[in-house]
């Protein structure tokens, strides 16, 4: 040690503070209970001191989600007031903090003025008092994200909002153990596109937990997990961003019991190329709410600027996917929507130079093994646009004889383009990209079996009696047809035959003839985090929504 | 040189100087130190006499001849001279106390057109191993230093200049550390965990004023460049991120440098002077980025010159990020962004998969409505990747650290390579 030791000034009173939370908790006398109100049985991570058990817990050691802090905590910036910059206090504390730390950051509207990087955290709490009771004002900030971890184990962000970040709220790359909770990302005002990018945004990660999280304003996705593994999102809000909630190139997630309301799309699941994680799979989207998504695409650009407004849930060239026992509300365009990525590059011929190397490592524009049952969906298609759907809507929508059939749009569309052009054989040239670790894993470009299918059944109209003459169908439609042998879904009028719309449509209830399939169900996730195990097969075991 | 009253700028600028830092920031990251086949030291080599850690925990205080060793190894001191680097402590471009060599790399990271000055201290007795692709195998032991100075005219970089900051990386047995040290005065360069602006900041460019507000990075902000993330293979995979330097690889120090008494290939001298061990003999086979400055005639350049030195451009201000696994020693690592799929780093060949290099490819996170892919061939007006590099928006610029103005000789580069590409599928 050297005699030029000062400690710094917030290091002396998070020690007093801590001193005097001993004393309040009685250090230890944590009786498990985690003040959670047990609708998902999680622990809230607390674990140590600091609540006593008996409601009688010292709010100044109490979020108000009920994470009680635990005694060793370091105190950021304690006696701040609204206003102060604690961008140093904040550094500080995360750059010395050791494994295991809970950093609390205070109650209160603070401003940060730089992006906050914690590099390596080992078992870290970051928290503040509450959703709204710690606010952190990104406005003016130098640096793009608000706040960035760059690898990390069993990490926890919970209790705080972050407001303003110039491009990404909260980023998480590389990490193993993340769990956001109780979290805000804003964006206030108007929906515009430089309302930075993801809200909550792990990515390259293992066994990630976000959940009681509230997005809202991002022009990119509010709630976003991207090439990671082993994912819950679940009790989450995401209102009024371009994405909702997105999964990307990720494995093994399941999303539950969320709300996403007023974005432009409500969920998504998305494979794009191009990406060190190739592809993803096995995603289970169940028992959300999906209302409204109905605000024009406010993106700045990205894969989301193609999300057409109005739609409910989208699948985008993801294969392994279940969607079921979801309540779909009021999405002016679909309420669930379908795609291969031919409808969003259809060059087909071209594929093997822009995708050649990203299709070698697994990514496929095909959408396979995707399974829509139970889904409520009520008031469907009232105003369907977006410029990525236009020519679809106009086939469905325009009175019959000016080119259209006069129908609502279709409440569950599918695009069908992709497996028409395998069963025909058009892209069997693709399997020599294929690389042998993707084709031992089943990527193919062979003619769809019924392991393949999209399938869709039990399905509810929930439409009012009094809403019927407004929305006279729930309809399932498929724009392309998918038997090579029914020579109506070619054109032949060039010479050689050209897959051609027929814009198939029938009510999902009945005896629908459409995506009449179904598929094995998925397998739930587990999330492994501070050796428990949450999820469908861990903490929501008695979760209804999980026996569905 | 001359400093200027640098305290004039630092009016509004917070300041910590925290001490006894004793996280750890850098991870573990095996060494492979050479195991003394330095055949060049039975000559006798440059750092005879430079001393080296004996192992014992250090002292910021401890009376040394040379440099502080046990200090560097152990210890987070809150001044730069405790670790007696330099024979003269308040001047850290020049005069490096024994086992000091300085260095400059052929393309440099730019940073708002600042001159840096770089030594690498390699203890007595160790030897650098050479490395084709990546960085040189350091021993433990090793601090590279590089010094920021503004010019007051980027023309006469000899002239009058504002010392700024000095960062340290020390190779500690426990991996790379990264320390940040503000020259707060012209006698005082303080350990500044949370980094400094400077606002007013001046420099003539070309003739024209240039003033903005200098960022001296947080400590914690090391990271965003400095490492490397696992790709993580599956839920049962804690491994962390690696620490580790960027610019001394052999393609950029695989060039002349002006030593106090010759002119020599900065390779061959580390190895002649006993410092550098495994050089192939043959130095044509070792890679060698383009010597890329300001004053480089971009137009003058043929088209695979042109290649070679926006290569060389992208991969010292991208790749540190912009990276895959390709050459990393280390298996199922990449650089921060490299999951974005824009991967630049100068030994990938453009032709194998121009996506890589952002080719008609859409940005995956953000993108702007005006910029249809991150590199348009042969239209540079609507390539992503230039309009992230030409503008100063918090949001959107590209490094995101380290630079408050736009480096216009790199954006003239990127424009002319793009322009020069062969058309692909998204051209125009």
């Amino acid at each position: 040690m050297n005699k030029h030791n000062a400690k710094p000034s917030w290091l002396k009173k998070s020690l007093c503070l801590c001193l005097a939370a001993a004393l309040l908790s009685g250090c230890g006398g944590d009786d498990g209970d985690d003040g959670m109100n047990g609708v998902d049985g999680q622990d809230g991570a607390a674990g140590a001191a600091g609540s006593d058990g008996s409601g009688n817990a010292n709010p100044e050691f109490v979020t108000t989600s009920g994470f009680s802090f635990p005694s060793d905590s370091i105190f950021v910036a304690p006696e701040a007031v609204d206003g102060d910059n604690i961008t140093n206090d904040l550094l500080l504390a995360l750059f010395d903090a050791p494994a295991g730390s809970t950093v609390v950051m205070p109650k209160g509207s603070f401003v940060i003025d730089e992006t906050i990087t914690v590099a390596n955290a080992n078992e870290l709490t970051l928290t503040g008092y509450g959703i709204t009771d710690t606010k952190l004002d990104f406005t003016g900030a130098t640096g793009d994200d608000a706040i960035r971890f760059e690898g990390g184990l069993d990490i926890t962000v919970r209790d705080f909002g972050v407001y303003e970040a110039n491009k990404n709220g909260i980023k998480v790359v590389g990490a193993n153990g993340v769990h956001l909770t109780y979290t805000a990302t804003v964006w206030e005002g108007d929906l515009t596109a430089d309302n930075g990018a993801y809200g909550l945004y792990p990515l390259q990660s293992q066994n990630i937990l976000m959940e009681h999280n509230y997005a809202r304003g991002s022009a990119d996705a509010g709630i976003y997990v991207g090439q990671s593994n082993n994912i819950i999102v679940r009790n989450n809000i995401a209102k009024e961003n371009v994405a909702g909630i997105e999964i990307e190139n990720s494995n093994n997630a399941d999303v539950y019991n969320n709300l996403a309301v007023g974005n432009t799309g409500g969920i998504l699941v998305f494979d794009l190329p191009g990406l060190d994680q190739a592809y993803g799979g096995n995603v289970r989207v169940f028992n959300n709410e999906s209302y409204a998504n109905n605000a024009e695409n406010f993106a700045g650009g990205g894969a989301v600027s193609i999300v057409p407004p109005g739609t409910g849930i989208l699948i985008f060239a993801t294969s392994g996917v279940e969607i079921y026992n979801n309540e779909l509300t009021d999405n002016e365009t679909s309420a669930i929507e379908i795609a291969s990525y031919f409808l969003s590059d259809p060059d087909v011929a071209n594929y093997a130079t822009n995708y050649g190397g990203t299709i070698a490592n697994g990514w496929s524009p095909q959408i396979k093994n995707v399974y829509l049952h139970d889904n409520v969906i009520k008031r469907s298609g009232a105003n369907p646009r977006g410029s990525l759907v236009t020519d679809i809507v106009n086939g469905y929508t325009a009175p019959v004889g000016v080119g259209g059939k006069g129908e609502t749009m279709p409440a569950i569309l599918y695009g069908g383009i992709g497996e028409l052009l395998s069963n025909a054989g058009e892209l069997a040239a693709f399997n020599g990209l294929v690389g042998a670790e993707a084709q031992a894993d089943g990527v193919n470009y062979n003619p769809y079996t019924a392991d393949d299918l999209i399938c869709a059944n039990n399905n509810i109209n929930d439409n009012e009696p009094a809403a019927e003459t407004q929305f006279p169908h729930v309809n399932i439609g498929l724009v392309y047809g998918t038997d090579p042998t029914d020579l109506t879904n070619f054109d032949f009028s060039s010479g050689s035959p050209v897959p051609t719309p027929t814009l198939r449509s029938e009510p999902v209830q009945g005896n629908s003839t459409l995506l009449n399939c179904t598929q094995d169900r998925l397998a739930a996730t587990e999330v492994n985090f501070r050796g428990k195990t949450y999820g469908c097969a861990g903490d929501d075991l008695a979760e209804p929504a999980c026996s569905l | 040189m001359k400093f200027n009253e640098l305290q004039k700028y630092v009016c509004g600028s917070v300041l910590v100087f925290a001490v006894s830092i004793g996280l750890s920031a850098c991870s573990d990251s095996s060494s492979s130190s050479s195991e003394g086949t330095g055949s060049a030291s039975a000559a006798g080599s440059i750092n005879d006499g430079a001393g080296a850690p004996d192992g014992s925990e250090g002292s910021c205080d401890a009376q040394v001849e040379g440099v502080n060793w046990n200090a560097l190894m152990t210890e987070t001191c809150p001044n730069l001279s405790d670790y007696n680097l330099f024979t003269d402590s308040f001047d850290p471009t020049d005069n490096p106390s024994a086992g000091g060599v300085p260095y400059d790399l052929s393309t440099a990271l730019f940073t708002d057109y600042a001159s840096k000055y770089r030594f690498v201290f390699v203890p007595e007795g160790e030897t650098v191993s050479y490395t084709e692709d990546e960085v040189l195998d350091f021993p433990v032991g090793t601090v590279l230093v590089k010094t920021f100075a503004m010019p007051e005219n980027t023309s006469f970089r000899d002239g009058a200049e504002t010392v700024i900051e000095t960062r340290l990386l020390i190779h500690r047995d426990t991996g790379w550390k990264a320390l940040p040290y503000y020259w707060e005065s012209e006698t005082a360069a303080t350990l500044a965990i949370t980094g400094a602006d400077i606002p007013n900041m001046t420099t003539n460019h070309n003739g024209v004023d240039l003033d903005f507000t200098y960022q001296v990075p947080k400590a914690t902000s090391c990271t965003s460049c400095h490492s490397v993330v696992p790709i993580l293979q599956d839920s049962d995979d804690r491994r962390q991120a690696i620490f580790m330097p960027i610019g001394p690889k052999a393609r950029f120090l695989n060039k002349t440098f002006d030593y106090a008494d010759t002119s020599m290939n900065q390779l061959v001298y580390w190895q002649e002077q006993g410092l550098l061990t495994g050089l192939p003999a043959d130095l044509s086979t070792v890679a060698q980025a383009p010597v890329f400055s300001d004053t480089t005639d971009v137009s003058a350049l043929t088209s695979s010159e042109l290649e070679d030195a926006a290569k060389a451009y992208l991969d010292i201000n991208c790749a540190h990020c912009h990276r895959s696994e390709l050459s990393l020693p280390e298996p199922n690592y990449a650089g921060p962004a490299g999951s974005s799929g824009l991967n630049v780093e100068y030994n990938r060949a453009y032709a194998d998969n121009p996506t890589k290099f952002g080719t008609c490819k859409v940005p995956v996170a953000g993108g702007h409505a005006d910029y249809s892919a991150d590199v348009v061939p042969q239209d540079s007006g609507d390539s992503y990747l230039l309009f992230r590099m030409n503008t100063n928006d918090q949001r959107h610029r590209m490094p995101e650290l380290g630079r408050a103005t736009v480096h216009q000789e790199g954006v003239n580069l990127i424009v002319a390579w793009i322009d020069g590409l062969p058309a692909a599928s998204c051209t125009p």
